[in-house]
């Protein structure tokens, strides 16, 4: 068997055996807060559990009628929409399944896997965010157990998923009576879901590193989205990049940033140079407190966006009552707007969609995108050495002379 | 290339050096006027001029919310509204450049992800707003007991002054625990109130002349070793003995606990709810602030266990972090002593830990964690209180979630009452007549609590005021009440008077 100190091989190594027949389990997962930045994580995991493709179920994106319909009653106390929104997730999952769910799986996400890790104090997720399944699970409790009422068991394993070495144990000590496994069965998961994860991320940053080298070809701006990853919920973040992509404008989100160091050299190598940051990654110059994961990341986007030629433009999403957003409001929007970015707050969004505000602004963005994108692209490109890692040798060169005729 | 671009960058503190020291003065806030006091003569103790915020007014909610982001919880408003006033107020009658230069402001800082750990960046927005962008603000972490010094060597945050602030806190405790045991059953009004005023200056001097024996492991030793601090609260004891009490006074007994600035503040911070409760009738469990750093000492074993896979050198270190919690809950028991252990003892931390477990994963971090889950069982089923009132901020992250997870509770105990109130700071009648409602109840609770001891002891008013006279020790403030199986006060002292077992 296996050690955990053991050395693992890179592609992973053989699952251990003999494993549980688990086929036939179906497995449910809310899909809300920190699951959208480690879904692929739980993929990973839960197939090299045995569990098999069709039976990992993840509920629908969040919407009114979900929580309406599922969630009715269960709220137990007056908080954020991204939180509150969970018991829909947990009705659905318990009442709106065709085929039964076995297991609901929610975790706990204490810390996460970021890309900041090692450049900031730490990547933990929000006190609510974390904790939103001890509540949620409360309303599904507090009269009688709902879960074990519908043959369904209830994991929430507590997870530093900064920490890839505790988890296994993690895992473990959460999961081994209610899917059976044992240690070893959870190393070799974890990693599964680590190396899928990662796989996931770095397509996703690729698909990104495209967007914004297209935007430098054709010296085109785009927008960049400074959210946290369950803005992407259409029923957190009511889709309002959408709205905006509809206008022609393409969207990046701070989550999949290209990390490359070509691309971050270039873009902070001369204040790394003149010792005003330790490395691309650090936020230590526009943020003391770095502790929080989607915080950090949201700090560190609106320095990118300040800084990227062809982000010319910032949406900001928060929600309403959220406390990790409240004290980088004005931080953030200074970062941005230091050179010229266009920065505009979608705050305190909730269950209901302001459809008729929104597309007002969006009408508003869309016309200072038009106004002023070139002259922001302009006067950004001037702030940087004309190497763009974007840019071929000869688009490279044009790039170059545009700056110096600037 | 160009540079005209000037990036943003966040606040920076200039340098405050120690040829500063004796012209400027540290300012510091956020526990009670007690604590605060005892504080001030550590900081003294070390050559420094230190000086608290003057408490909390519902004034420093306006200029608080005038200056920060909208959303901030009601402790960052309050506490920002009081550094910005009172520099407002130094501004007027000294002017800014005086004013730059008297002061500097410590402050807590880390807590995880909770925003208690950003209300610097709140504090330096404000600043910003004022046009007061170089007053220096600097960051007291709270797990590091010696911590780099300050830019420009000012302000060392070392063992002398850590520990010093530690032993302040648990002498604060002592004094907060005798004050809220003594108010509600004195006889003679304002008496209570009195001898804390002269205990709390009578403290301020011994801290202020604390000798510094050795410089790190040595001074540690000396403040867990010598008798100087439990000598001088045998002082304060003699003070409360003169303060005649009248227990068979029926009063519910309230537990508080919430948030950590909004239990342990007294003032218009949490609409003055414990104040509010003695006149109402009941008699307050304050929250020592020595569970906080129980808990900050004692939540290393656990991530430690953890890591027991990887890390082979784990039982070392978990032995001597109980080692260390040994020696702190013993000097909180030696201090508990010398004030006739009247003082409450400390919750055991397993022990919060295993009672919230259902209900609350203890590794969850931000604000009290579990605790709160924790303590309000713990009161309930040691019937250390008849109600458990829990004081959030609006829109406090991790308390909701607690609180949250306090209706599973209340469907397996229903019949602990919890009073859970939401703080905005501005919405007094509604935050005290909706604590009034559960309140109720608990009257009722203790009064069946006396009758009950009363029934089961045979005991009468006038036996026991025969008792009293022939042992006038029992009507002394510092006359230790054993618990005897109920929550309030004066069933526990019928029970105790008529020699009776403690009630199931």
């Amino acid at each position: 068997m296996q050690t955990w100190f053991g050395k693992k091989a890179s592609g992973g190594s053989p699952p251990p055996s003999p494993r549980k027949d688990r086929s036939g389990l179906r497995v449910g997962i809310p899909k809300v807060l920190n699951v959208w930045s480690t879904s692929q994580f739980w993929v990973g995991f839960l197939r090299d559990l045995g569990i098999e493709s069709e039976n990992i179920v993840f509920s629908s994106d969040t919407s009114e009628e979900q929580g309406r319909e599922f969630g009715k009653g269960r709220g137990t106390v007056d908080c954020c929409y991204p939180v509150k929104s969970i018991s829909g997730h947990y009705g659905e999952l318990i009442f709106g399944q065709k085929k039964k769910i076995n297991i609901i799986l929610s975790p706990m996400i204490y810390s996460l896997p970021s890309f900041m890790r090692g450049h900031v104090s730490e990547t933990l997720a929000c006190t609510r965010v974390m904790a939103g399944p001890e509540n949620i699970k409360a309303g599904f409790m507090k009269e009688s157990d709902v879960f074990a009422d519908n043959g369904i068991k209830y994991a929430s394993p507590f997870l530093s998923m900064a920490e890839p070495e505790v988890v296994p144990k993690q895992m473990y000590d959460c999961l081994k009576d209610i899917f059976g496994v044992d240690l070893a069965e959870c190393e070799h998961a974890v990693e599964a879901g680590y190396r899928e994860l990662r796989a996931f991320n770095k397509k996703m940053r690729d698909a990104s590193r495209e967007i914004m080298a297209w935007c430098a070809r054709e010296n085109k701006p785009c927008v960049l989205v400074l959210g946290r990853p369950y803005h992407m919920d259409p029923g957190i973040g009511h889709e309002i990049e959408s709205d905006l992509q509809a206008h022609g404008y393409p969207i990046v989100w701070l989550q999949y940033l290209p990390i490359d160091d070509d691309l971050m050299n270039w873009i902070f190598g001369e204040e790394i140079k003149a010792k005003k940051i330790r490395s691309a990654l650090d936020i230590s110059d526009v943020w003391t407190s770095s502790n929080s994961s989607n915080t950090n990341e949201i700090l560190w986007g609106a320095k990118v966006a300040a800084r990227f030629p062809w982000i010319t433009c910032v949406l900001r999403l928060s929600s309403y009552e959220c406390g990790m957003d409240q004290p980088t409001y004005t931080p953030t929007q200074k970062i941005v707007e230091a050179a010229g970015t266009l920065f505009f707050k979608f705050g305190d969004l909730d269950s209901t969609k302001p459809a008729g505000s929104i597309r007002i602004r969006i009408e508003t963005i869309v016309h200072y995108l038009a106004k002023y994108s070139d002259q922001i692209i302009q006067k950004k490109l001037v702030l940087l050495p004309p190497d763009c890692p974007l840019l071929a040798g000869k688009e490279k060169t044009l790039a170059a002379v545009a700056s110096n005729e600037k | 290339m160009a540079t005209a671009v000037q990036h943003y960058t966040s606040y920076k503190a200039r340098p405050f050096t120690r040829e500063q020291r004796d012209t400027t003065t540290i300012l510091f806030g956020g526990l009670t006027w007690k604590h605060e006091r005892l504080v001030q003569g550590v900081f003294n103790n070390l050559n420094y001029k230190a000086k608290p915020l003057p408490n909390i007014t519902r004034a420093d909610l306006d200029a608080g919310k005038e200056l920060i982001d909208v959303g901030a919880c009601c402790p960052t408003i309050f506490t920002t509204g009081s550094l910005v006033n009172f520099l407002k107020t130094e501004v007027a009658e000294n002017g800014k450049q005086k004013t730059l230069d008297d002061y500097v402001f410590l402050t807590a800082g880390a807590c995880g992800p909770c925003r208690f750990g950003q209300y610097h960046e709140s504090y330096e927005m404000a600043l910003d707003g004022m046009g007061l962008k170089d007053f220096r603000l600097f960051l007291l972490a709270q797990d590091q007991l010696d911590q780099a010094p300050e830019k420009g060597g000012g302000l060392e945050i070392n063992m002398p002054l850590s520990l010093g602030i530690v032993w302040a806190i648990l002498c604060g405790d002592m004094l907060t625990d005798m004050e809220y045991q003594t108010r509600p059953y004195e006889v003679n009004p304002g008496e209570t109130d009195r001898v804390m005023k002269e205990s709390a200056d009578y403290l301020f001097e011994v801290f202020q002349k604390r000798p510094i024996k050795g410089k790190k492991w040595g001074l540690l030793a000396w403040h867990f070793l010598s008798s100087y601090f439990a000598d001088a609260l045998r002082v304060v004891r003699k003070k409360f003995d003169a303060i005649e009490v009248d227990r068979l006074q029926v009063k519910p007994k309230i537990k508080i606990t919430g948030e950590f600035w909004l239990q342990t503040h007294e003032g218009d911070g949490n609409y003055n709810i414990k104040h509010w409760l003695e006149q109402e009738g009941s008699e307050v469990l304050p929250p020592p602030v020595a569970v906080w750093l129980g808990y900050l000492l004692h939540t290393p074993i656990w991530r430690l266990q953890k890591k027991a896979v990887v890390d082979r050198k784990v039982k070392t270190k978990i032995a001597m972090v109980r080692g260390m919690e040994k020696l702190y809950v013993g000097t909180y028991n030696r201090f508990r002593k010398a004030l006739g252990n009247v003082p409450y003892e400390l919750p055991d931390q397993e022990e919060l830990k295993n009672l919230a477990s259902p209900f609350f994963h203890y590794e969850l971090r931000g604000g009290e964690g579990h605790m709160l889950v924790g303590k309000a069982l713990h009161a309930h089923l040691h019937k250390h209180a008849n109600m458990t009132c829990e004081l959030s901020p609006y829109s406090c992250m991790p308390n909701t979630m607690s609180q949250g997870a306090m209706a599973n509770v209340q469907g397996r105990y229903p019949e602990l009452l919890y009073a859970p109130i939401e703080i905005k700071g501005d919405a007094e009648v509604h935050a005290l007549s909706r604590c009034q409602m559960i309140l109720t109840e608990a009257k009722k609770r203790a009064q069946s609590e006396y009758v009950e001891a009363m029934a089961r002891t045979g005991m009468t008013v006038e036996k026991i005021r025969r008792i009293e006279e022939k042992r006038p020790a029992l009507k002394k403030a510092t006359y230790r009440i054993p618990h005897m199986g109920y929550a309030s006060t004066a069933a526990n002292y019928v029970m105790h008077l008529a020699g009776a077992k403690a009630a199931v």
